[in-house]
């Protein structure tokens, strides 16, 4: 067995071998059971929760919701970098500012599009499309940026027009950083989404969490953290392999 | 250089008419009613809001718990991250370990958690400095066992050559070489915090401004709320772009 | 050789640029011409103007004096007669082999079936037959190279300029390269302009070799080869190619002291400066 196989091993055995310690130190009374459920009641919770919570139903509900963040993302998102990247003038102008909103804490913004969209959907979308855009505007016009320049000199010295240094060059060539851009926006955009759901106690799987907490469903609701940080989990796995199917040749 | 000056001349006009069609854009909105009145406040509203916020104690009493609470979130979060990266990037075997943990539970949304960390902390500001903390661990533990393996091993071989103690090794050698890459780990750790510790501040707290922001919302005193946001969204950006001064290094050698 | 037997005509280039210690003189007054099939080399150090040359040439550089002509006829910008291999990877990595090769025959708005057919055929000419639908990434330097090669080939331009499409390859892989382009050049009667820092390269594979100086760049000789082709091994071993080699060297060697010299003091003047 290679190393790397028994380190992975290690690690997997030490978080299991936490969760007994754990378990023997509640039932030992040392540490308190109303804050912390026994481990072997959470894994029992489980399969209560997917079927009385309809589980499956609110990731359906969640990832409907950051299935339209990413469209409006996608839609949105690269036409303003190729529009950057396209007038020189606009992206010195604006390029530090898509920077500085990148950094900045959209998502604190969520009271403010509870006015205007209301306790619905839309604003669940809209708060995880505007915490996305920032990366897939950047990754954009990155990605344009950066085409080598010996490539371009081949689409000139092959007397290419415009448009056709676009399409057939520069587009292509940006591709793989328009598709990192778009994960790191999704990434963004599904974090945000499942956080504002449980700050707001509506939606999908955020609101799971938050409703068994208010019912004190101790095991009920770790249980429910670890769908939710497993349906996490999941989705970061999946559109990292799909980002690396989709650029394979660079 | 006359045409470079041109352009730069050409681009302060392009920001300030930008922002002035903003401007512009939103105060017509305002005064037009077509949205609801509140939701788009005039101009004017919102800027007698943030004289009346900044000119009160009350505000400032709220954001000092503010800035105590992710001050203190960085501390231990960083401190913690720092430690456990230098380790994961120093030993592979632990790195094999435990970093495929943290890689993945990086990206998943901390805010739920906060219902443990009331309970293991409290309803006070313990709670909000644990979520803040748990928030920016990860990007800064991710950062420091990047930056600890991307150490060009050639320099390594320099400070051993020349019979470097452990000591010298770590502020002559390691420390120095890691500086960018870890300072922009505690950027992105500063912005997580301040979110994890500001979000929990909006769902329970009586203090700081998160709760000022909700207390604004559910009195629905809008343009207080557009006078509180831009606060924070200031002071955030700034810290970033502070933080980001920080760390510019001198250019690395290329190789070829 | 007169003008009009010249296919390409290159006269007074001079190309200027504005530069940090003021004005650089990249090409000084320089002028030769291509026959019509024959394969010329433009050797010097680095530093001397080919690359700036190789621009001028190929229309992607303007803002000169002189004046470039194709067939008597002046050109100014990027010409369909010219055809350019660069230096450096210039591949499409998100296309396979048969269509990078194909690129041009596609900008040229050929139909699908009869650029696919034409680019095999250039695929095959080059030696990559079998790879047709690999992507680049899974090849290794000279093949990519080759690609490069079979795909300004593919639009039959009048005269290939080439600027060092080898120097990124190992030595062993140059030659049996320059062997293969040398093989094709002569089948097709292929005019060629080669820029190389290269002394066996430009021996092996001209029929003349320009020799230029360091910066301001000038034609300092031309050297004709009288090696006859195919230039197989027993060419290359033999005594005449050493004296040629000896005799390019003996022009160089002091371009490129001079080379080394200047950006020795270069490095210290922008060293004090920071």
């Amino acid at each position: 067995m290679t190393t790397r196989a028994v380190a992975r091993g290690v690690g997997i055995a030490t978080l299991v071998l936490a969760a007994f310690a754990v378990e023997g130190l509640l039932r030992a009374g040392v540490i308190n059971r109303f804050i912390v459920p026994l481990p072997s009641q959470v894994l029992a919770a489980l399969p209560r929760i997917v079927v009385e919570e309809h589980v499956l139903a609110r990731f359906g509900q969640t990832s409907l919701e950051v299935l339209w963040a990413s469209l409006l993302l996608a839609a949105a998102g690269i036409p303003l970098g190729v529009m950057l990247h396209r007038y020189r003038i606009v992206r010195l102008a604006c390029e530090s500012w898509v920077g500085a909103l990148a950094a900045a804490p959209i998502v604190l913004m969520y009271p403010l599009f509870l006015v205007i969209f209301g306790r619905s959907t839309t604003t669940i979308v809209m708060i995880g499309f505007a915490a996305g855009l920032a990366p897939v505007i950047l990754k954009t016009l990155e990605g344009l940026a950066a085409t080598r320049v010996v490539l371009q000199d081949v689409g000139r010295s092959f007397r290419l027009s415009n448009a056709q240094q676009f399409w057939k060059i520069l587009l292509p060539a940006a591709l793989p950083s328009v598709f990192v851009g778009l994960r790191l926006g999704l990434i963004f955009a599904m974090i945000n989404i499942v956080g504002v759901e449980f700050l707001i106690n509506f939606g999908g799987l955020g609101q799971l969490i938050n409703e068994l907490a208010e019912r004190y469903d101790l095991p009920g609701m770790y249980g429910a953290i670890l769908f939710v940080v497993a349906a996490s989990i999941l989705f970061f796995d999946v559109t990292e392999r799909v980002e690396r199917w989709l650029r394979p040749n660079t | 250089m006359a045409a470079a000056e041109h352009m730069s001349a050409h681009v302060r006009w392009l920001r300030i008419a930008i922002v002035a069609f903003v401007l512009i854009g939103w105060e017509a909105l305002a005064m037009s009613g077509l949205l609801f009145r509140d939701v788009v406040p005039s101009l004017s509203a919102i800027v007698r809001a943030l004289a009346r916020a900044l000119a009160s104690g009350e505000f400032y009493g709220n954001l000092a718990v503010t800035l105590g609470e992710v001050g203190a979130a960085l501390a231990i979060g960083g401190a913690a991250g720092l430690a456990a990266g230098i380790a994961l990037g120093a030993n592979r075997f632990l790195s094999w370990a435990y970093e495929p943990f943290l890689y993945y539970l990086g990206p998943t949304p901390k805010i739920i958690f906060f219902p443990v960390m009331i309970m293991w902390f409290g309803v006070a500001s313990g709670s909000k400095i644990a979520m803040g903390t748990l928030s920016c661990f990860f990007p800064i533990v991710i950062s420091a066992a990047a930056a600890m393996r991307e150490i060009d091993p050639v320099l390594i071989r320099v400070g051993r050559s020349f019979r470097a103690s452990p000591w010298q090794m770590a502020t002559r050698i390691y420390l120095p070489a890691m500086r960018a890459p870890i300072v922009n780990g505690v950027r992105l750790g500063l912005g997580v915090a301040i979110i994890g510790t500001l979000l929990a501040e909006t769902k329970l707290s009586n203090r700081g401004m998160g709760y000022l922001v909700i207390q604004a919302y559910a009195t629905f005193d809008m343009p207080r709320m557009y006078a509180l946001l831009i606060v924070l969204f200031v002071l955030s950006i700034g810290a970033n772009a502070l933080i980001g001064r920080l760390g510019l290094p001198h250019a690395p050698v290329q190789r070829s | 050789m007169t003008a009009e037997r010249a296919l390409l005509a290159v006269e007074h280039i001079t190309k200027k640029f504005a530069g940090r210690d003021g004005e650089l003189t990249a090409v000084d007054d320089v002028s030769f011409d291509v026959a019509p099939g024959e394969f010329v080399a433009i050797i010097g150090p680095s530093g001397c103007g080919k690359s700036t040359l190789f621009n001028v040439i190929g229309g992607l550089l303007g803002g000169y004096e002189g004046r470039v002509s194709v067939a008597g006829e002046r050109i100014s910008g990027t010409h369909p007669s010219i055809g350019m291999v660069f230096q450096e990877e210039s591949t499409f990595p998100w296309r396979t082999v048969q269509d990078n090769v194909a690129f041009p025959l596609e900008i040229a708005g050929m139909a699908k079936a009869e650029r696919q057919e034409r680019a095999a055929h250039f695929v095959a000419l080059v030696g990559l037959t079998g790879f047709e639908r690999r992507y680049p990434s899974e090849l290794s330097g000279g093949m990519r190279q080759r690609v490069a090669i079979a795909r300004t080939l593919a639009s039959t331009p009048r005269i290939l300029l080439m600027d060092e499409p080898f120097a990124s390859l190992d030595e062993q892989t140059r030659v049996i390269l320059g062997d293969k382009v040398l093989a094709i050049q002569q089948s097709l009667r292929q005019t060629t302009l080669l820029i190389t820092h290269n002394l066996t390269e430009a021996v092996q594979l001209a029929d003349r070799v320009l020799v230029m100086t360091y910066r301001p760049g000038r034609l300092k000789r031309v050297v004709d080869i009288a090696l006859p082709h195919p230039r197989t091994p027993d060419v290359v071993e033999s005594d005449a190619f050493g004296r040629y080699v000896a005799q390019i060297w003996h022009d160089l060697r002091d371009e490129a002291n001079r080379g080394i010299e200047e950006a020795e003091a270069l490095a210290l003047r922008q060293g004090r400066r920071t």
